[in-house]
């Protein structure tokens, strides 16, 4: 393959103003992580501790292979949210390797609010379920949580997406051959104690865990029976009498411990495979990517240089590299792994479109996984594209995406507007995994157009009943909007509700899709079966 | 001249300017002074600073090797392809790439301007286009106005290209 000529000028004035301005993008991002990575905070994080419990992030990380990685979703939910009380939604999801193979992990973390459900967190929770779906990952509930966040229970409880679900996904799972299995490592009360009973396989430690329909307060209230919470729900009662659990430890780590001689024997059937090489680093400097995307957002950059950081050894088959040149396709590794990549290189037009399409029913019929690097900022409009039928061949475009079968990866690498984000395999069209980068932008449009648009709907109104409108009544119009779009377009504004998995640094992108490649690979993957393309 | 070789899986970029009897060879931002003197085919002799290295360099398949005080490098030129075609159109074409409108104007009838200079900011699905000068030389007409909407493939700016001597 050949490798990607760079042509970044790393002395020059422009790369150095980019790289300085990137750095803060990504101690911004850094900084906010390990606030939330924090929970509770320090008081919380010495009762947990006085209760003989190991927090959240030290139960996986006992849990895991010695010295592999952790792939963790949603570090930032429930950022901004709830008045900042449910740091990292309260609950620490990711995948790891546990003896070599990958598991799905889902830690509550009791420091934050008790390891309540916020609305965000039950997000959290069917998330981390819906990647293990996808990929056939053996699931695995480090619980310790007091359930759902009372306060708001109109917001975690009744609907489709809300509490039930967790109990829905984990049967559906088990019947789907995907062991499911929990450690009850503090409370699990009231519908939380459907989570081990539940599970396939459950173990309890005794002293700490408890599982329990109604805790000790609400059933002196219901039958005046007074009992402590071991003697109602504790380790011996669940192990020995009820069989509501089936193995017995006595602190954290020996259940963390009987945990791993679980996924020992779980007898899980060979990987898919692949035709995977060796890895390789991209011959240029992965960290080069902070002085190539520009200051300004709206400065067009060759998409390209950022390709030839991220792939192995920066080689690129490119695919029709003189045909809708808008949209970059072409051929690489990651990690080894062979990969499609789909990236934009400016506006969507219908070439462009045809062209995604006809590189994504390659990869359908190869069964090689697709990387989209999403920097779009929308499909060309005006009356030429329309009369050119851009509608059709986007659409195209986005059946493609939409029924492609192989494992689909999104990095929003900088703006992501309008149905362009349908084209490029946004969160609707079911990526295994949808990163973003702490530059990245994301709404329907941009602000000044949205503000455009509403301001001439105003005036057409107005113009109607014969009036106009004064500079200070079109700012009115126009200010709230852009504010609104400033506000909501914001990668914490996404991160925090969870419409991605995560903001990277620019730097661990390739390692994070190798690991999203490798995990995906547990499922088999299909035969394509595309849907009807409007010609 | 750029030079682009592979050697153990890495590619090395290499820049090799000659002057005189010397060539500046610039690697990692490091240019070293490099005098050298093939003295029969294949054989070179090479001055680097007060170093002198003799080498022999034979030719295989794809490969070339290259014996140096009795190592062996294997090494390959690497054809490049991809971004070779973009660097092309940075060097700029005086049409517009898009549909859109003309929000800057940096140069006025008669100005001379260098390559690379920018001459016009075309925004257009909320991005700004630069138009660069392609080459040194001195405006002749500026076709469009500010706020003007200009469509795809329009010439923006009308230059004549300063004779090199």
């Amino acid at each position: 393959m050949d490798v990607i000529e760079s042509h970044v000028d790393n002395s020059s004035k422009e790369y150095k103003e980019n790289f300085a301005n990137y750095e803060k993008f990504v101690k911004n991002l850094k900084d906010k992580i390990s606030i939330a990575a924090k929970g509770g905070g320090e008081e919380k994080i010495k009762l947990h501790k006085s209760r003989n419990k190991m927090l959240a992030r030290e139960r996986i990380d006992a849990l895991l292979d010695p010295d592999t990685p952790f792939m963790e979703f949603n570090s930032l939910a429930g950022y901004g949210m709830y008045k900042d009380r449910s740091p990292c939604a309260g609950m620490v999801t990711g995948v790891g390797i546990v003896h070599g193979r990958e598991v799905l992990i889902v830690a509550n973390d009791a420091t934050v609010t008790g390891g309540t459900y916020y609305p965000m967190t039950v997000k959290k929770h069917l998330r981390a379920q819906e990647i293990a779906k996808e990929n056939n990952l053996p699931c695995i509930y480090l619980v310790d949580s007091g359930g759902a966040f009372l306060p708001m229970q109109d917001e975690v409880f009744p609907d489709r997406e809300h509490f039930g679900r967790i109990f829905y996904n984990q049967a559906t799972m088990s019947s789907m051959s995907i062991p499911q299995i929990a450690v009850v490592m503090g409370s699990c009360t009231a519908g939380g104690a459907y989570v081990p009973a539940m599970s396939d396989e459950t173990i309890i430690v005794k002293g700490t865990g408890t599982i329990f329909l109604g805790g000790p307060p609400l059933v002196k209230a219901a039958t005046g029976e007074e009992v402590t919470a071991e003697n109602l729900g504790g380790a011996d009662v669940h192990c020995r009498e009820s069989g509501v659990s089936d193995h017995y430890a006595h602190d954290d780590p020996e259940a963390i411990h009987m945990a791993r001689n679980i996924v020992e024997n779980l007898n899980r059937p060979e990987k898919t495979q692949l035709d995977v090489r060796k890895p390789e680093e991209p011959a240029y400097d992965i960290k080069e990517i902070y002085g190539i995307i520009p200051k300004d957002p709206r400065t067009p950059f060759d998409i390209r240089e950022i390709i030839a950081r991220i792939v192995d050894g920066s080689k690129f088959h490119e695919f029709k590299a003189l045909y809708g040149e808008t949209l970059v396709c072409g051929f690489a590794r990651i990690m080894g792994y062979p990969v499609g990549i789909l990236a934009n290189n400016g506006v969507l037009f219908s070439e462009s479109a045809l062209k995604g399409t006809h590189f994504i029913e390659m990869c359908c019929q190869r069964k090689i996984p697709l990387i989209f690097l999403q920097n779009i900022t929308g499909f060309m409009v005006g009356k030429k594209y329309e009369a050119g039928g851009i509608a059709k061949d986007g659409a195209k475009m986005v059946s493609a995406v939409a029924t492609a079968q192989v494992p689909k990866f999104t990095v929003i690498i900088a703006g992501s507007f309008g149905a362009g984000n349908y084209g490029m395999c946004g969160r609707a069209y079911g990526p295994r995994q949808l990163w973003m980068w702490p530059n990245a932008r994301i709404s329907v449009m941009g602000g000044q157009q949205a503000a455009g648009v509403l301001l001439t709907v105003k005036k057409d109104q107005l113009w109607r009943k014969g009036k106009e409108m004064t500079e200070e009544e079109e700012k009115a119009i126009t200010e709230p909007i852009l504010d609104k779009y400033e506000k909501e377009g914001n990668p914490y504004y996404s991160t925090a509700r969870i419409w991605d998995d995560g903001i990277l640094d620019p730097v661990n992108t390739r390692l994070v899709l190798g690991l999203g490649i490798s995990a995906s690979l547990n499922a088999p993957i299909s035969d394509w079966k595309p849907g009807v393309f409007r010609m | 001249m750029f030079i682009n070789y592979e050697h153990e899986n890495h590619v090395y970029n290499v820049s090799v300017e000659r002057r005189k009897d010397q060539y500046f060879v610039t690697y990692d931002n490091t240019e070293y002074k490099v005098e050298a003197d093939e003295i029969k085919p294949g054989h070179l002799k090479i001055k680097l600073g007060d170093r002198v290295i003799k080498c022999v360099i034979t030719k295989g398949d794809k490969d070339k090797f290259v014996f140096v005080e009795g190592d062996v490098f294997k090494v390959r030129n690497i054809e490049l392809t991809g971004a070779k075609k973009t660097k092309k159109k940075e060097k700029g074409s005086l049409n517009s790439p898009i549909s859109g409108k003309v929000v800057s104007i940096k140069v006025k009838d008669g100005d001379k301007v260098k390559k690379g200079d920018v001459l016009m900011i075309i925004e257009a699905m909320k991005m700004e286009y630069l138009i660069r000068a392609p080459y040194n030389g001195k405006v002749k007409k500026v076709n469009f106005k500010e706020n003007n909407q200009i469509e795809i493939g329009q010439n923006t700016v009308e230059i004549t290209k300063e004779k090199e001597d």
